[in-house]
């Protein structure tokens, strides 16, 4: 995985750099090994030893979900469902769900089979193992 | 052989306003190299070509059957579950017909009331050999009858589910041809 990046809101507030702030924004930066919240290194926030300590374990889940593709590859994924809402590999979509008004569009290069299984699996990685170990740490409500 | 064109398939079952649903078929066939249409109307009594009625009545019949079938896949069950009006409207249609010289590719369009999915390209005319290479190709897939990420997923899975529905409809699509073709001599 080389880089992620995800929106939370938390009750407790993060201090980052002083500010009492609920809106984080995740980041892992491409030539970066480390954890950025709202731009700023984790470790050099508060509770940073704790948030170094989880860095190998949150960087090993994406990583879970980086091996299901060979290519360079980009996911976005909805904050609600955990569910891809569009695949690009090597800068082209393979997979894409637009919404206008009250129709869905899902266009796929990859056979239906292959999308149950990709999403069975990033689903289960962030309801099981991302999200769970960013609220143990105050990083997501 | 002579060569021929689908470029219309559409059946329907329709009971707004009436007090007993109505079954109605469209069809059309071209030949290219003869220039000549055929367009099969089915109106719940007759099957016509071109405005001539077919006989005898046991094809309308037999062809009668098969657009029932075609209006019992579920997918149209599936569809009727998100739809909270009583039924009014069923209906299967082929969309987005192309014709290559391999086969004929079309969009699969099934209707419940003012619910719908439609899917393809798929191919048709020959069908698939393998009933699971639906959901192995290439797809786009078009639906308003869902309202959220996790229930258009539910109904990708509900696709994949249904393939050998699916199969089962185009192979229902090509006796019904079969039927017409004959009558017109091809």
């Amino acid at each position: 995985m080389k880089s992620f990046f995800m929106e939370t809101k938390v009750k407790q507030p993060v201090y980052i750099n002083g500010v009492p702030t609920t809106d984080l924004y995740l980041e892992k930066f491409p030539d970066k090994e480390y954890l950025y919240i709202n731009s700023v290194l984790a470790s050099e926030l508060p509770a940073g030893d704790y948030y170094r300590l989880i860095e190998p374990e949150l960087f090993g889940y994406f990583d879970e979900i980086c091996q299901l593709f060979n290519d360079n590859t980009e996911i976005e994924i909805q904050h609600e469902t955990y569910l891809p809402l569009s695949i690009q590999v090597n800068g082209r979509y393979v997979f894409k769900i637009e919404r206008e008004s009250t129709t869905f569009t899902v266009d796929t290069e990859l056979g239906l089979s292959e999308i149950r299984d990709i999403s069975n699996k990033i689903e289960s990685v962030f309801k099981f193992k991302i999200i769970p170990l960013l609220k143990r740490e105050g990083l997501y409500d | 052989m002579t060569r021929w064109e689908l470029t219309k398939f559409k059946v329907e079952k329709n009971s707004e306003g009436l007090l007993t649903p109505v079954l109605s078929f469209e069809a059309e066939i071209i030949i290219p190299e003869a220039y000549k249409s055929y367009m099969f109307i089915y109106n719940g009594k007759q099957l016509t070509v071109n405005g001539s009625e077919i006989k005898p009545d046991y094809l309308a019949f037999e062809i009668r059957l098969k657009l029932e079938s075609l209006l019992s896949s579920s997918l149209i069950r599936e569809l009727s579950k998100h739809s909270k009006k009583a039924e009014y409207l069923r209906s299967f249609s082929l969309r987005k017909i192309s014709v290559y010289a391999e086969g004929t590719l079309a969009n699969l369009r099934y209707v419940y009331n003012d619910k719908f999915l439609e899917f393809g390209s798929v191919l048709v005319i020959p069908p698939y050999k393998d009933w699971g290479k639906l959901c192995k190709v290439p797809l786009t897939v078009k639906t308003n009858a869902v309202s959220n990420v996790k229930s258009l997923y539910e109904l990708l899975v509900e696709i994949c589910r249904s393939a050998v529905t699916v199969y089962n409809n185009v192979n229902t699509v090509n006796e019904i041809l079969k039927i017409l073709l004959k009558e017109i001599g091809v």
